[in-house]
């Protein structure tokens, strides 16, 4: 019997890109939804923000090959969306956000029938979805219909079928949606453990916290577009050349201090409380001159930090920028 | 200390072709039908009231041959009609209806499933269990007749046979478009299931009431288009009013349109337009 095969795990991404799109037209009807839409989504848990109708779920469905690109394409692992679509699906794993699951059957029939469509045999399938909702943490109650599951509960058969067929790139649409907080850290704590597995992970969610918490890269679509992508660190420190200071001293010395570091750095805001002031200047070389210039004014430095934001702030940003 | 945590396992098995995997929802349909008590008891009821007490006197009679004429009025029947529309409009409700309703589509798209797989999925699993009614007591029937025949020729029951097979898979086959179409414009099985049957009994209405100015709307009754083709399959001559041309286009308006028009509802559903 012939089998399909699975390119990913035969390693066929060159640079460590797993997705890619290039200059992406996607529209329903005159509604522009992705609009030369390019991403590099890297391996590993990435991000995937934006407001509602950004056009996220638009890319997901395209990657999907559920929808058409009017222009350009998207690659996953060097398959081309469109012609190699039935291939790329055999590879991926997607956990919706909204209800999607079967209510009359119980949640070991679900994943199992879901692994047989995805390609298990019916030998395999049975075992293997015992397996993957011991992992999820779904006990007796798998037994169940899931029109009896809790919130929970149904995230959890949600992420079980979407690895039930052990996908190499797993789409996470608002996994932690409608979970207490014990269970929103379980959940967490599962994606990283999917994630330790050489796995992609994809993860859409509106909680900014869970996802700097999880995400290396984040990708922020607004209008249809990818507005901003990299590195979370990098993007949230600004490239590291951002820094926060805060100094005190007399009138007269931190007058001498803003006037010659101006002269050096750029300064992008100075602001006082409580007789200190914080500044907050660019500086791409070390910090000695900054230093020095403390000292030989007379003001003394309280802190001296790189100056981070917090992914919401860098997402409002973003958005707002865009908008 | 805690337990510790279940690690992720790779999985390491061969996957079926992707032409293959439709047979998953047929199958799936099939076993979930036999586990539903009401339709299990009206499957009952109907192979009993259709064809149990006739096969048994039809056996026992003293018989040549199976004729063709035996199992047209078997199949022309229309308790048979009746039993086959109530059991076509039971098991095509959830199929479609009950997968809008959950959103389920987009699990079943996200795989290497083409909307066409899925389509055919559902209607081979229709198929399948429809035909335990539809095709599997009239061949038990019809084979227990050609058993019990006292002629020696045994060529024209078997032809006769092949016959049934053909027009009761055509049966089967004629009325889960009509059963998919209204299932997929609602998301409630129990509209689903209503709106089938209505359906099929107001186009008998309306036949019914048209014909007498007109003998060709006797085509609009699915039951009337049923039984025409009977005629032609067995190899019998249809009544001299009913024109073929005609006969043949209802037959391609009461199947084709309605399974067109699932397909875009399922790829328009399937990219969430």
């Amino acid at each position: 019997m012939e089998t399909s095969t699975d390119p990913l795990k035969q390693d066929t991404s060159e640079d460590g890109r797993y997705i890619v799109a290039e200059d992406v037209v996607v529209s329903y009807g005159p509604v522009l939804a992705l609009d030369h839409f390019s991403v590099d989504v890297p391996k590993g848990i990435v991000g995937l923000l934006g407001p509602n109708g950004a056009g996220k779920s638009t890319f997901i469905k395209t990657v999907l090959g559920l929808l058409e690109p009017k222009e350009g394409k998207v690659t996953v692992s060097g398959l081309d969306s469109m012609k190699d679509r039935m291939s790329i699906r055999d590879l991926v794993g997607y956990m919706p956000e909204h209800d999607c699951l079967i209510e009359a059957m119980t949640g070991a029939e679900l994943v199992a029938y879901m692994g047989r469509i995805s390609g298990m045999s019916k030998k395999d399938s049975i075992p293997r979805s015992h397996e993957v909702l011991d992992f999820v943490g779904l006990a007796e109650q798998r037994y169940r219909p899931i029109s009896t599951y809790s919130s929970g509960m149904k995230q959890r058969v949600k992420l079980a079928q979407a690895i039930v067929h052990d996908p190499s790139i797993v789409f996470l649409d608002e996994p932690t949606s409608g979970m207490d907080p014990q269970g929103r850290e379980e959940m967490l704590d599962l994606i990283n453990r999917i994630a330790a597995s050489d796995k992609s992970i994809l993860l859409s969610s509106h909680i900014l916290h869970d996802v700097e918490r999880l995400c290396k890269n984040v990708i922020i679509i607004s209008g249809g577009r990818a507005v901003k992508q990299g590195n979370v660190e990098d993007l949230l420190s600004r490239g590291g050349a951002r820094k926060r200071m805060v100094v005190r001293g007399t009138e007269r010395a931190l007058k001498d201090f803003l006037t010659s570091i101006g002269e050096v750095h750029q300064v992008l805001s100075v602001s006082e409380e409580f007789g200190q002031v914080t500044v907050v200047l660019v500086n791409r070389e070390g910090s000695d001159r900054v230093f020095q210039l403390a000292r030989s004014t007379g003001v003394q430095v309280r802190s001296y930090l790189p100056d981070r934001m917090t992914l919401e702030d860098l997402f409002i940003d973003t958005v707002r920028e865009v908008r | 200390m805690g337990l510790t945590p279940i690690e992720y396992r790779a999985w390491k098995g061969q996957r079926t072709e992707h032409t293959k995997r439709f047979l998953v929802i047929a199958d799936s349909i099939l076993r979930h039908s036999l586990r539903s008590k009401w339709f299990l008891a009206v499957l009952i009821i109907g192979t009993f009231l259709t064809f149990a007490l006739p096969t048994i006197f039809l056996s026992i009679s003293p018989h040549e041959a199976l004729t063709a004429e035996t199992m047209v009025d078997a199949l022309g029947n229309g308790l048979y009609f009746v039993f086959i529309i109530i059991l076509a409009s039971m098991l095509c409700s959830d199929l479609l209806a009950e997968d809008t309703r959950s959103n389920s589509l987009v699990l079943y798209l996200s795989r290497a499933l083409r909307p066409e797989g899925y389509l055919l999925g559902k209607f081979s699993g229709a198929f399948l269990t429809l035909a335990l009614f539809a095709m599997l007591p009239a061949l038990i029937m019809a084979v227990a007749i050609t058993a019990t025949q006292s002629g020696q020729d045994y060529v024209p029951s078997v032809e006769v046979i092949g016959e049934t097979l053909i027009a009761t898979a055509w049966t089967t086959l004629f009325l889960i478009p009509i059963g998919l179409m209204v299932s997929s414009v609602t998301r409630r099985k129990t509209y689903a299931a209503v709106g089938t049957f209505m359906t099929i009994f107001v186009l008998e209405i309306v036949a019914g009431i048209f014909a007498q100015y007109d003998a060709n709307w006797e085509l609009v009754s699915p039951g009337n288009v049923l039984a025409f083709s009977y005629d032609i399959i067995f190899g019998l001559e249809l009544p001299s009013h009913v024109n073929e041309g005609l006969l043949l286009a209802a037959a391609m308006v009461m199947t084709i349109p309605p399974i067109v028009f699932v397909y875009y509802q399922i790829t328009r559903r399937g990219v969430g337009k």
